[in-house]
């Protein structure tokens, strides 16, 4: 077996275990290494060849290819090391890694640090409990996106997507640019689970029926897909029996929720949070194990991979600064907890000294609201589910902040004066 | 004889998602409502005159690890020809390597933007090669 030690061990491949890298390589450490499963770097941008990536930080509109491509290069010109085709099998407490490829066979590598960046999986049929046979044709909208723009398979003639997550929404277009129909996009609740961009992008130019409040009540067909059965739901997720109709198809796609992938986490006893699924971090992005960092999808889902970057580079410094010493522990630890409409917060334990960034997920649409942070209110024009919400709390901000060990973030309606 | 049309378009430029109200009389936009900014006029107003999108799709390539090639517009091209530019380039077979930017149609179906490879994609090795 390979042993090896090293400063910071980066597992995932993707737009936050490539900025973390990057990052921590600026900020000093040597000897890193990035350990990714799939066969390139990447992660899931290679697959999303449609534009919209970037704005924020790149101040430029990019496809998902040309986004990634600026930090792959980055990663060879700084000659950070990575390893394809590998596969993590374990991390330990004491940050050991056990990893498998075809080169190394079984490879264990003691890190000083190590970027957990493994980023998040679809929610698949399993999960959702429709009735009815189990023929070929239903996907999930992450799968089809590589059949067919990496692979080059249009796997569809006739679709339903349920869902109206973003990749179901930008699957829905690509498979009427690829020549498919797409019979409906079915969402159980009463507004779209993608961004509005793409709600007009992707199902209004082209006349797709977008269905609120309805769902798939059972799919039919032996071999492949032949039919969905889709009904109105009422007030609690319940179909509606009398509004049932059949929908003839050979396709479903589902675009139902992402779950950060925290099987190694768990391994190495790295506490979550259920709201999120991931690690609660700090505001290093340092999980409850010192040395160990999370970042990206992997700690909760984002809309926009700017931001995913972002944390990237946050928690890479924080990795980089822990090997160096250079990481002082929380003086103080400030719990936050999701209050009133919101789902959840990240990070969840902050100094209240340093500046800090925070992305709360909401429950539900609102409008002209205040967000509180302890006493600190902060106030929105909207908030919605899809588009987290971003606070950026100043040193000066935070001079007034209460300094308890606990402290509600919740949405308020705003009062008039 | 008057042509008053109401038609509800829903800004996309920043979340706040306004549901515009754009009252059309003969042809031209005699009304705009229910709109909180003036970028939003803006967009509500390109987007009933002369609607543009992105482009992307991918091409047939040969010689390459996968058998196609993601692509895009180098500008937006009219929200109508989105169909057209597609079954434009459906016959469209590269040869590997392509580079990142490498024109693959210039000024398609003349609407003055070309088309370009939006990554590299190397020539695949033989099997057995590493």
């Amino acid at each position: 077996m390979v042993k090896k030690e090293i400063d910071i061990a980066v597992i995932g491949g993707g737009a936050a275990g490539l900025a973390a890298a990057i990052k921590a390589k600026e900020k000093g450490t040597e000897n890193i290494v990035i350990l990714e499963r799939n066969e390139e770097l990447g992660g899931i941008l290679p697959q999303c060849i449609h534009t919209g990536f970037g704005v924020r930080y790149f101040k430029e509109n990019l496809t998902g290819p040309e986004y990634i491509s600026q930090f792959i290069k980055k990663v060879e010109d700084l000659q950070i090391e990575y390893k394809l085709d590998t596969m993590v099998l374990e991390i330990t407490p004491e940050k050991k890694i056990l990893a498998v490829n075809s080169v190394d066979g079984l490879l264990e590598l003691r890190a000083k640090a190590i970027v957990l960046a493994m980023g998040c999986r679809e929610r698949t049929r399993g999960a959702l409990g429709i009735a009815g046979t189990r023929p070929a044709g239903i996907l999930t909208a992450g799968t089809a996106q590589r059949l067919m723009d990496i692979e080059g398979y249009v796997p569809g003639a006739k679709v339903v997507v349920l869902g109206s997550g973003d990749v179901g929404l930008i699957m829905a277009r690509r498979f009427v640019m690829e020549g498919a129909k797409v019979e409906a996009v079915v969402e159980i609740l009463p507004y779209a689970s993608g961004l509005s961009r793409n709600v007009v992008q992707c199902l209004e130019d082209f006349n797709i029926p977008l269905l609120l409040e309805h769902t798939v009540t059972s799919i039919q067909g032996t071999d492949r897909v032949e039919a969905v059965t889709v009904a109105k739901v009422d007030a609690s997720w319940r179909p509606i029996q009398e509004t049932e109709r059949t929908i003839e198809c050979d396709t479903l796609i589902l675009s139902v929720g992402l779950i950060p992938e925290n099987e190694l986490s768990q391994t190495a006893s790295i506490v979550l949070d259920p709201a999120t699924g991931g690690p609660i971090v700090n505001e290093h992005m340092e999980t409850s194990i010192q040395g160990i960092f999370g970042c990206g999808n992997v700690v909760h889902v984002y809309d926009l991979v700017d931001h995913v970057t972002q944390a990237g580079e946050l928690a890479g410094e924080s990795a980089a600064r822990y090997v160096l010493n250079k990481l002082p522990p929380l003086r103080r630890k400030i719990t936050l907890r999701a209050g009133d409409n919101v789902k959840s917060v990240v990070p969840q334990i902050i100094s209240g000294e340093e500046p800090v960034t925070l992305h709360l997920r909401v429950k539900k649409p609102m409008r002209n609201v205040k967000v509180k942070t302890g006493n600190l209110t902060i106030p929105q024009r909207v908030v919605r589910p899809p588009e987290m919400v971003v606070i950026n709390l100043t040193e000066k901000t935070l001079e007034k902040l209460e300094k308890k060990d606990e402290l509600k973030v919740s949405i308020a309606e705003e009062t008039a004066p | 004889m008057k042509k008053k049309e109401v038609r509800v378009i829903t800004c996309i430029i920043c979340p706040v998602g306004c549901k515009a109200r754009v009252t059309i009389e003969n042809g031209k936009i005699t009304k705009i409502e229910d709109v909180e900014c003036p970028r939003g006029e803006e967009y509500v107003t390109r987007e009933l005159e002369a609607p543009v999108r992105d482009f992307f799709t991918t091409v047939r390539i040969k010689g390459a690890k996968t058998p196609v090639l993601p692509v895009r517009a180098t500008q937006p091209i009219p929200k109508d020809k989105i169909l057209d530019c597609v079954s434009e380039l459906a016959s469209t077979i590269v040869d590997a390597p392509v580079k990142a930017g490498d024109v693959i149609a210039k000024n398609l179906l003349g609407l003055g933007a070309d088309i370009v490879a939006t990554r590299d994609l190397d020539q695949a090795k033989e099997k057995g090669q590493k």
